[in-house]
């Protein structure tokens, strides 16, 4: 059984939040929601400061406090080391979000895509109304660039008094193909592989660099590596693989 | 005169639960939890600090219930009855707060289909469950004017049980240090019986009051007796209080703690410690304000308003300091101020506590003495 991580390399990365964005495409991500994000810091002092940008996602921890705390195991661990979540299980408590170190989880506070349900026209008289597009799009399920392959693993849109998370991909990495924020980086900063195999690019990457993770004093163990930082050291290029 | 002051009386209640019931198909059914002021970085706000207020309260009182049964004091058995009938009304009104929380109750069926015996909230919510089907039980023994030493028992326990896994809740996120599961496991109880004691002063009171029954010496001095506990019980939760303050606002030098040390000089911590600590217990202090009916009401009545205040304090102390991605354009502490609707959660709640008092009172002979 694989046991899948993600390494970030911070050298490669340039902050342009094209991980972000595919995200949000290909998981239906609703406005407000942020399956993959950032933690940007500033250091020094004007003129002489310098900005710092590290893309966050689920850590999909190997110790996961927000699986041990879920009562009803809405939010559970998968054989290949995804953390998934299950939103016909979950009774909406948030205490995932409150025992979750890393900040990434997010409630489904209101109906998902809200804005696509509005029934009035952007301009009166001369365009159709958001809630017109998406039901001629895809018969109003969600926004009208909905991804339906979401659908496969969990809801298309996931309900109102739910949380929701990042979740590698799983419907991707059940064809074959790697996390679409991995894919769409387009300077290959996102590194996606098996740990359990031996040669694979993540584990390449985490035995020639001094990697480090989020928190590690809080005993979670993330599964998402971060790599380097602006040094000169070189790699083969490469999107890694399953 | 009086049927007139009934009905008024019901129709506020029932004003309260229409307001209620309002805001469930408002948060529940159509608009959504957009309604609180509750953000991603404030997960928990006001209705989590009342559900833990109510709970802790009826926890609390089922030490007090107890106390003839488990501890064998009998003078404090004619406030048996009452007590356990204030358990259940609380503990509903504990349940009410919790459904107005929950983004899916319905799938809290998942509880017994999908357990998960590592989480503490599973735990809560069987315990508290439980707790409630023993009380409901307990109680009905107590009308038959029948008490089962071993029902008692096993209701004291379980009132342990519960108001300690709320401490293990609160305490199981390392990321969280400011809520130390120790402490919490000890502070809860305290002063879960602090507010139940207060409760027991005031509905008692009350009581007397509204129904013209004088007080009997008896009745007096069991109520002193009372007055003289909950004095105590102040006093134990303010060296509790005072050393939270000492440990996590002054000597912790984790980041983590800069919440709690935000929330030192917040209204809610203020109200906490001299509405809610300082002058009820200057009051209970003084010989002959405690005699007095007034005082005593005025002090549970002040306890109880800083104790709300405490637990939203509590509650808020952790989540204030927004961190991670989520810290992405964020001030370094937000605020908070509940929406009308989170208030409407609490009204409902406590209306809810009230009418059910109110129907008991007048139809379950509560100042009946068990055998």
């Amino acid at each position: 059984m694989p046991k899948y991580a993600m390494v970030i390399d911070l050298q490669r990365c340039v902050g342009c939040g094209a991980c972000s964005i595919a995200c949000r495409n290909e998981n239906n991500v609703s406005e407000g929601i942020y399956w993959s994000n950032k933690i940007t810091e500033t250091s020094g002092t004007f003129p002489n400061v310098r900005f710092h940008y590290r893309p966050t996602l689920c850590n999909h921890c190997t110790n996961p406090p927000c699986v041990r705390g879920c009562p009803t195991k809405a939010m559970h661990k998968l054989d290949n080391g995804i953390t998934m979540h299950d939103p016909d299980k979950c009774i909406g408590c948030r205490y995932c979000m409150f025992n979750c170190p890393y900040e990434v989880i997010y409630f489904n506070w209101q109906e998902p895509h809200k804005f696509w349900k509005d029934s009035r026209p952007v301009i009166e008289g001369g365009t159709s109304s958001p809630k017109e597009m998406a039901q001629k799009v895809n018969n109003g399920n969600g926004a009208p660039y909905s991804n339906p392959a979401r659908g496969k693993t969990l809801p298309e849109n996931r309900p109102k008094g739910v949380v929701e998370k990042c979740t590698f991909c799983d419907h991707r990495i059940n064809v074959g193909e790697i996390p679409y924020c991995a894919e769409a980086c387009p300077a290959d900063a996102r590194v996606f592989g098996d740990l359990d195999k031996p040669d694979s690019k993540v584990n390449q990457l985490l035995g020639k660099y001094k990697p480090y993770r989020l928190k590690e004093r809080l005993g979670t163990q993330p599964n998402v590596y971060y790599i380097r930082s602006y040094n000169p050291a070189h790699y083969k290029r490469t999107k890694g693989g399953i | 005169m009086k049927a007139i002051k009934i009905q008024l009386w019901y129709g506020l209640l029932g004003l309260g639960i229409l307001l209620g019931l309002l805001t469930t198909y408002r948060v529940l059914i159509s608009t959504g939890f957009v309604l609180y002021a509750k953000t991603d970085i404030l997960v928990w706000t006001m209705p989590i600090a009342a559900y833990v207020f109510f709970s802790l309260t009826s926890s609390g009182l089922a030490f007090v219930s107890s106390i003839p049964i488990v501890f064998g004091i009998k003078r404090y058995q004619p406030l048996e009855k009452r007590t356990a009938f204030l358990e259940i009304a609380i503990l509903v009104a504990a349940f009410t707060c919790l459904l107005l929380h929950l983004g899916s109750p319905w799938n809290v069926v998942y509880y017994l289909f999908s357990p998960n015996l590592a989480s503490p909230l599973w735990w809560l919510g069987m315990l508290y469950g439980l707790y409630l089907i023993v009380l409901l039980l307990s109680f009905r023994k107590m009308h038959k004017a029948v008490v089962s030493k071993g029902l008692g028992i096993f209701t004291f326990i379980i009132a342990i049980a519960t108001s300690t896994a709320l401490g293990w809740l609160f305490g199981l996120p390392d990321a969280r240090p400011v809520y130390n599961a120790n402490f919490l496991a000890m502070y809860f109880p305290l002063t879960g019986f602090g507010s139940a004691l207060a409760a027991v002063l005031l509905f008692s009171l009350a009581y007397h009051h509204y129904a013209k029954i004088p007080l009997s010496e008896g009745d007096s001095n069991l109520y002193d007796d009372l007055s003289k506990l909950f004095g105590v019980v102040m006093v134990l939760t303010l060296v509790f209080f005072i050393w939270r303050t000492i440990v996590g606002g002054v000597s912790a030098s984790a980041v983590e703690f800069a919440g709690f040390r935000h929330m030192l000089g917040s209204g809610w911590y203020h109200l906490a410690l001299w509405i809610g600590l300082v002058i009820p217990l200057v009051l209970i202090a003084m010989p002959s304000v405690r005699a007095a009916t007034w005082g005593k009401v005025t002090s549970a009545v002040l306890f109880l308003i800083g104790m709300f205040a405490g637990r939203l304090e509590l509650v808020l102390s952790g989540l204030v300091m927004p961190t991670g991605p989520k810290a992405e354009g964020q001030p370094p502490f937000v605020s908070y101020w509940p929406t009308i609707w989170e208030v409407f959660v609490f009204v409902f709640a406590l209306s809810v506590l009230l009418f059910i008092y109110t129907l008991g009172e007048r139809n379950l002979r509560l100042s009946e003495v068990t055998e």
